[in-house]
């Protein structure tokens, strides 16, 4: 049979029709929206706040859509992920440790790539990247404001679990307040696993902590955190004054009572941005991502509460582990951030 | 420093009571509900209905009293359609308490997102009673007898629950719903009335405990932040078949364990965080195994009843 060219055109049409009816990804290169999926609303002015604003930033920025899926809890998301899939966008963010299963399976299902969060070793060419975005550098910054403000000689951490990104942060505060005081007492409580939401139990374990002599707290959780804030609210230190919190990842200073020092801020903008810019690149998932003082996407949150003489040493200590003189490594495993604290 | 000063032993003793009285409350609501024949998988969700209206309530009011009784009625209100679809309807106890509880995490972390998360309100410490005498006993006086009124509650309904199963005929009639639903049916008695005030009596106690939380352990309501309580208020009374002297026992354990586990923390002990923690879970469930390895559950839990079907 012999095949004329309005035969070809007609089945090059079809292929077509049909490869646009199939909803085939688009183009390398071609990336019209992305997606972020986060366990808790994005108003906890922390964790969930930082994601979805940095995500909105990122993709406003590069001139696309940002999909947001709020609220999911910390359950199985694999029918969201699912949902958000089948509208192919360039990305998704899946915000939350525990959701570093599910969406790289879906996204190899669904053909998208996806970002999660403490998995490093997930990193797959043009499917997964990690973000295991630690703020060890502020940390360490947190731990010598602790140091130079505590009355007692004692601080406390209190964390909501033993992700990577929460022991590299209590690993490097621990640092911090050692090497401005090394006679300085380090008290450290979990308060369970994955206890994220657990404002009670932020409560009970703050309180805790104080009652064992910490006037500084310096508290990593999401919605824990805010149980945390009520325990030095509520409870005054060994010596009858004021305790203060040193919070994560986001600025409480709206809704703040005249307890909070300080918080390590992250902006997770420019790591989106780069994991665009990478996606276009059809380069996403050659490289993990990380936040740096140097770059500004951390920093430490300046508050009434803190003199101008103490925020100057800070700031000097700041210089210090921009220009490379002090180098502060982060340390992933709980195993490292328990020596640290207990001096071993 | 010392660690083991008075403050930090009265602190670990009420870090006992905040965290066992919500499970007390759900252990002995749970209860209740599984006597009358209702496996109540949805306390969860009645936990966190009542954790919301109740810290809505105090902090509109400034009442923690309202607040508690709000809590009380947001757990009914959930319990209420447990009642509506399970006892009153007949569908499966499992499926409906599954979805309850997926229910009341979105709706109330939806009133949250609408109501508070952009201001985070935090309520002022709750007023307590303290019992003269007792209140005076070092470290053990001030954590345990200087407490908020619902602390003496949640302890009297457990003497207030062994008179009402073995004294009463209405405790017979809750445990024949149970256990003989037919013959109770037989005997007079309105199965499905018994079963629905057992129910709305558990959606109170457990409402009650969510209320607790987010009052006078938290002092805030955030999403979720009843972090599983409910299922381990199920467990509670799952192990303790049947005896509220067991369930306080569980929760007593349990909040022990966790403030131990916050003690073996604070000192540095250097063990795994995931040991230490998974203690409490564990020393729960060996001794509710030993302790309760005779008892049954009721013969009827978890089938619907429907008159004249065998």
């Amino acid at each position: 049979m012999t095949k004329t060219p309005l035969t070809r055109l007609g089945r090059l049409v079809s292929v077509a029709a049909l490869c646009a009816g199939l909803g085939l990804p688009a183009l390398a290169g071609e990336i019209s929206s992305i997606a972020i999926l986060t366990p808790e609303a994005g108003t906890d002015y922390g964790w969930n706040q930082q994601g979805i604003d940095g995500a909105k930033a990122a993709a406003a920025a590069a001139g696309i859509e940002a999909i947001v899926a709020e609220n999911l809890g910390y359950g199985d998301v694999r029918p969201t992920l699912r949902e958000l899939a089948e509208d192919k966008p360039g990305l998704i963010i899946a915000h939350a440790s525990g959701y570093n299963t599910a969406a790289p399976e879906i996204g190899a299902e669904t053909g998208v790539k996806v970002a999660i969060v403490d998995s490093p070793d997930a990193l797959k060419a043009n499917a997964v990247a990690d973000y295991t975005a630690s703020g060890h550098e502020g940390a360490y910054l947190a731990g010598v404001l602790a140091a130079k403000m505590s009355r007692s000689g004692t601080v406390g951490i209190v964390t909501s679990g033993e992700p990577p990104s929460w022991n590299s942060q209590s690993a490097a505060f621990a640092e911090g307040v050692k090497a401005t005081k090394p006679d300085a007492v380090i008290r450290y409580a979990v308060i369970g696993p994955a206890a994220y939401s657990d404002a009670a139990g932020g409560k009970r374990v703050t309180e805790s902590l104080i009652a064992a002599g910490a006037d500084i707290i310096f508290g990593q959780g999401n919605g824990s955190s805010f149980g945390m804030l009520q325990a030095v609210e509520t409870t005054p230190a060994a010596d009858g004054g004021k305790v203060l919190f040193i919070d994560v990842i986001g600025d409480k200073s709206p809704i703040d009572k005249g307890f909070l020092l300080s918080s390590v801020l992250w902006n997770l903008e420019p790591v989106y941005a780069a994991m665009i810019a990478d996606v276009k690149n059809d380069s996403f998932g050659s490289h993990n991502y990380g936040i740096a003082l140097k770059d500004g996407s951390v920093a430490l949150l300046k508050t009434p509460q803190i003199p101008e003489d103490v925020w100057t040493q800070v700031m000097a200590v700041k210089d210090e582990i921009v220009s490379g003189k002090i180098t502060v490594t982060p340390h992933f495993d709980a195993e490292s951030v328990h020596a640290l604290v207990t001096g071993n | 420093m010392t660690l083991f000063t008075d403050t930090f032993l009265i602190a670990l003793l009420a870090g006992v009571v905040a965290a066992g009285v919500p499970l007390l409350l759900a252990g002995l609501g749970e209860q209740l509900s599984e006597k009358a024949g209702v496996l109540n998988v949805g306390i969860e969700g009645m936990m966190l209905g009542g954790a919301y209206l109740g810290f809505y309530v105090a902090w509109a009011s400034e009442s923690t009293g309202l607040g508690f009784l709000a809590g009380a009625l947001g757990g009914m209100t959930v319990a209420a359609l447990m009642v509506l679809f399970c006892v009153r309807l007949g569908l499966n106890q499992i499926v409906i308490g599954i979805a309850l509880t997926l229910g009341a995490e979105g709706a109330t972390a939806l009133l949250h997102h609408v109501q508070f998360s952009r201001l985070y309100p935090r309520l002022p410490e709750v007023a307590t009673w303290r019992i003269p005498g007792l209140a005076e006993i070092p470290i053990v006086g001030p954590a345990l007898f200087d407490r908020e009124p619902v602390v003496y509650l949640a302890l009297g309904l457990v003497p207030a629950f062994v008179w009402l199963y073995r004294r009463t005929h209405l405790g017979l009639a809750i445990q024949a719903a149970g256990d003989k639903p037919a013959a109770l049916d037989s005997a007079g008695e309105s199965v499905l009335a018994i079963r629905a005030l057992s129910v709305l009596g558990c959606g109170a106690l457990v409402g009650l405990g969510g209320a607790f939380m987010s009052i006078a352990a938290a002092g805030v309501f955030v999403p979720f932040m009843t972090h599983g309580n409910g299922f381990i208020g199920i467990v509670l009374a799952m192990l303790a078949r049947g005896r509220p002297l067991w369930v306080l026992l569980g929760a007593a354990l349990f909040g022990a364990c966790l403030s131990a586990a916050t003690a073996l923390q604070v000192a540095g002990v250097d063990i795994p965080t995931d040991v230490v923690q998974m203690l409490p879970f564990a020393a729960v469930m060996a001794v509710l195994l030993i302790a309760g390895r005779n008892a049954k559950l009721p013969a009827a839990l978890g089938a619907a009843y429907v008159r004249g079907e065998r």
